[in-house]
């Protein structure tokens, strides 16, 4: 009877843990005999350009969601970091425009940190209003800076060859986009399982009162991983504009909720403390193949939100009914 | 038969209850007869509150019967059993603080009162039935303690309760208060009420109770009339075991002074000074919310502090917050395991690593096999039962649980251990490992400051006792001169205590 149910369990976990990699050779293998424009080169590079700026959005979500909270601010600060960046370009020459949208991207992310510090928030829930009111507040700078209007590579006059490069460069087969990503996701893994810094993070999640008296920096780990959401997003932003090359000043709506969908269907549970920035990519994967698939199957953007909506109540669900 | 079930208002008949990894009831038996009191007692885990919590429906029983009134009932609810006549007042009381006294008696029954006039009118009948003069418009967070309590009385009441069951009443009541409790338990008895009165404080099961059930360990030991018991017969049936053996000997290697505490203030501190020498364990006595945690909470650097000064073997230090205090030698087993100490998805190595993360990680980087190394080296010294260290903490019993918290600690090789609530929820074997352990970590020349809510186990292990009520210190003991009656006055704030 006991070997049963351990069997049982043992079988249902590896489901869930593969349910992520079921479900994308599922999709893409439906798909690619229902609609053979699937395998076309064009729409490959264009999942791969899709890929960019969404995984590094939402691998800096992950932290934040391991470390027990919630950004939702992300959506504000790419939108600003698109508009500081290309407006910056001509008046002070690309690179120093690039380096400027980063430190948008981390001054914001330290914001959002020192906001919730100081006021004591310390739940997610509290998390989720602060960082929705930043997202107010940094968007609504985008359209200020603007007027509203959409900013053109085009209009440019100064050099503005190294977007280029990150927009549609390649090294050899790869997008530069994709090295970009892949040199992320191996620093933050490592720095995830690897250092003080990632553990500090990982176990603040998991039970806050018991990693402040255990003498571990709480407030260090909050600060880090709101700075590395920013700085990720900021990065998400600048691969985003680079492929488009235009900058709109709401051009990163959606994006808080696309990442969080794609932490959560990973496998990284909302509850903190345990997730992994691999998971990420499988979600990640998941959501742009999906929504590629039923664009190309000709499936309408409304009927899509519910597809994505449901995934994601689906996924917490299955989180939530998993032993700790 | 149903003149049985007519003389008894409540029988339970081979009831178990398992949890996993945990036989937490198993085969009680036992039968309160109307208008009675019915004391039910029993060391902490011997199954008291998983047994209530299966009368009261928050709890599903595997097998037995209950027969409550009359009729037997095969499973039940909060809810349903509310409404059948079997209300339950917990120690840590169940009321809604933010509503008045009249609405928290009828909540969520409003309209059946004919609206908020008849809640208050209603409520005032059944307070100035118990000769309560609580105003039924007062907030419920205003009242004290012993108001609440009123409150939840008049709560059962309002249900028609023909049992209710009351767990640990008098905990946090002072003397005056508990003497009004008694005055209110006789009057429900006279009028053919039942009550399950648990209790871990003999005087008042001797002073209240006409029958008493006594459970060790998920079984009922005996059941018996008061007056064929003597308080000596009562706890040997507790413990099942002579007291002798319960504790280690007392740890003997006392030195010189190694932590002194001066002028500890906080919001509910006053002016808190104290020493702790080498070798000793000092115990912290009082009641819960008289000071006992704020005051190692405070030293720990966990709370803000309005100034004090703290000097280690003579050199002031400095302790702003938890690291701080790691730093300067401490070492801090919290009261709330799950709550404050455990990172309960996290496995037993991870847990006990996490406060010699520098010793792991020498050059910033986690060396596994270093954490390897450290978690198998407590796993194995404090013979912790786990299958592997990779196991997740959520899945050990408590006894296993707390001792991963002190190897955590050990590991950081603390000159001051503060322990407050050490043995909450362990087994006693587990409890008797942990005794020795302190006194291992006294004897080689650290300290120990201890805090229980268990009296003889403070008395029996502290070198020194302090009592601390309602902020402050109140008496120094030598706990093998006095008696616990002298040193529970003192944490009852009776008068100043002696001198050791």
């Amino acid at each position: 009877m006991n070997m049963k149910v351990d069997i049982k369990k043992f079988t249902t976990s590896i489901f869930r843990d593969y349910l992520v990699l079921v479900a994308i050779l599922a999709l893409i293998l439906v798909t690619m005999v229902v609609e053979p424009r699937f395998m076309s080169t064009q729409n490959m590079t264009n999942i791969f350009r899709q890929f960019g700026p969404l995984s590094l959005v939402s691998l800096g979500m992950t932290f934040v969601i391991i470390g027990g909270f919630i950004d939702l601010s992300v959506a504000g600060i790419f939108s600003l970091v698109c508009v500081v960046t290309v407006s910056l370009i001509d008046p002070i020459g690309q690179v120093p425009a690039m380096i400027v949208g980063l430190l948008v991207g981390i001054v914001c992310g330290l914001l959002n940190s020192f906001l919730l510090l100081s006021s004591g928030a310390l739940t997610q829930a509290e998390a989720l209003f602060i960082t929705f009111g930043m997202s107010m507040i940094t968007g609504a700078f985008a359209l200020f800076i603007t007027g509203g209007m959409v900013l053109n590579f085009s209009d440019l006059a100064g050099n503005f060859a190294l977007f280029t490069a990150i927009g549609s460069g390649t090294v050899g087969l790869f997008p530069i986009s994709l090295i970009i990503f892949s040199v992320a996701l191996v620093i933050l893994h490592f720095f995830q399982s690897k250092t003080i810094m990632g553990r500090t993070i990982c176990l603040t999640g998991g039970n806050k009162t018991a990693a402040r008296l255990t003498g571990l920096s709480v407030n260090g780990s909050i600060m880090m991983i709101y700075a590395l959401s920013g700085f990720l997003t900021a990065l998400g932003a600048i691969n985003q504009f680079s492929r488009t090359t235009t900058a709109s000043p709401t051009m990163g709506k959606g994006f808080e909720t696309n990442a969080i969908l794609a932490v959560v269907v990973g496998g990284t549970t909302l509850k903190g403390g345990k997730g992994s920035v691999l998971r990420t990519l499988m979600g990640t994967m998941l959501i742009i193949l999906m929504s590629n698939c039923l664009n190309l199957l000709g499936v309408s953007s409304f009927m899509q939100n519910v597809t994505k909506g449901a995934i994601l109540v689906i996924a917490i669900w299955l989180d939530n009914r998993k032993p700790l | 038969m149903s003149q049985a079930a007519s003389a008894e208002i409540l029988s339970v008949t081979d009831v178990s209850k398992s949890f996993p990894g945990v036989k937490a009831l198993d085969q009680v038996s036992f039968s309160v007869k109307r208008g009675t009191v019915h004391g039910l007692v029993g060391e902490n885990g011997a199954g008291k509150s998983t047994l209530m919590k299966i009368l009261s429906g928050v709890y599903t029983k595997d097998s037995g019967t209950v027969v409550f009134d009359g009729q037997e009932v095969p499973s039940t609810t909060p809810i349903k059993s509310m409404n059948m006549g079997l209300a339950i007042i917990y120690q840590e009381l169940n009321l809604v603080n933010q509503l008045s006294v009249g609405e928290n008696i009828f909540l969520g029954r409003f309209s059946e009162m004919g609206g908020m006039r008849g809640v208050h009118a209603k409520g005032r009948e059944l307070l100035d039935s118990i000769a309560s003069k609580i105003d039924t418009h007062k907030l419920v967070e205003e009242l004290s303690v012993s108001e609440k309590q009123m409150v939840e009385i008049a709560k059962a009441l309002s249900f028609q309760s023909k049992l209710i069951i009351m767990d640990e009443p008098s905990s946090s009541l002072t003397s005056d208060e508990l003497k009004e409790l008694y005055v209110i338990i006789r009057e429900l008895k006279s009028r053919g009420i039942s009550i399950i009165y648990i209790s871990h404080k003999l005087d008042e099961i001797f002073d209240l109770c006409d029958t008493v059930t006594i459970m060790r360990d998920g079984h009922v030991i005996d059941t018996r009339a008061i007056s064929d018991l003597t308080r000596g017969d009562m706890i040997a049936k507790m413990v099942g075991r002579t007291i002798e053996n319960e504790y280690p000997p007392r740890a003997n290697k006392v030195g010189e002074i190694l932590l002194e505490v001066k002028s500890l203030n906080t919001l509910k501190l006053n002016d808190v000074s104290f020493s702790v020498r080498k070798g000793e364990i000092l115990g912290l006595v009082g009641l819960v919310g008289a000071g006992r945690t704020e005051i190692v909470r405070a030293l720990f650097g966990a709370d803000k502090t309005r100034g004090h000064e703290i000097r280690i073997d003579g050199k002031p230090v400095k302790i702003r917050n938890p690291k701080d205090a790691i730093q300067a030698g401490f070492g801090f087993v919290s009261e709330d395991r799950k709550l404050q100490g455990l990172v309960l998805p996290f496995s037993v190595e991870q847990n006990i690593s996490m406060a010699s993360l520098q010793k792991i990680a020498p050059k910033g980087i986690l060396r596994k096999s270093l954490e390897k190394a450290i978690a198998e080296k407590h796993v194995k010294s404090l013979a912790v039962k786990t299958p592997t260290i990779k196991t997740k903490v959520v899945s050990l019993s408590g006894g296993n649980q707390q001792k991963c918290i002190i190897g955590r600690w050990l590991e950081t090789t603390p000159r001051i251990l503060i322990m407050d609530e050490p043995t909450r929820g362990i087994d006693v074997g587990a409890k008797y490992e942990i005794y020795i352990l302190m006194k291992e970590i006294a004897e080689s020349g650290g300290a120990v400051i201890m805090i229980s809510s268990e009296l003889p186990e403070v008395l029996n292990m502290s070198n020194r006792v302090l009592t601390v009520y309602e902020g402050r210190i109140t008496g120094e003991f030598d706990p093998i001169r006095y008696s616990a009656d002298r040193v529970m006055e003192s944490a009852l704030g009776f008068k100043g205590g002696a001198e050791a």
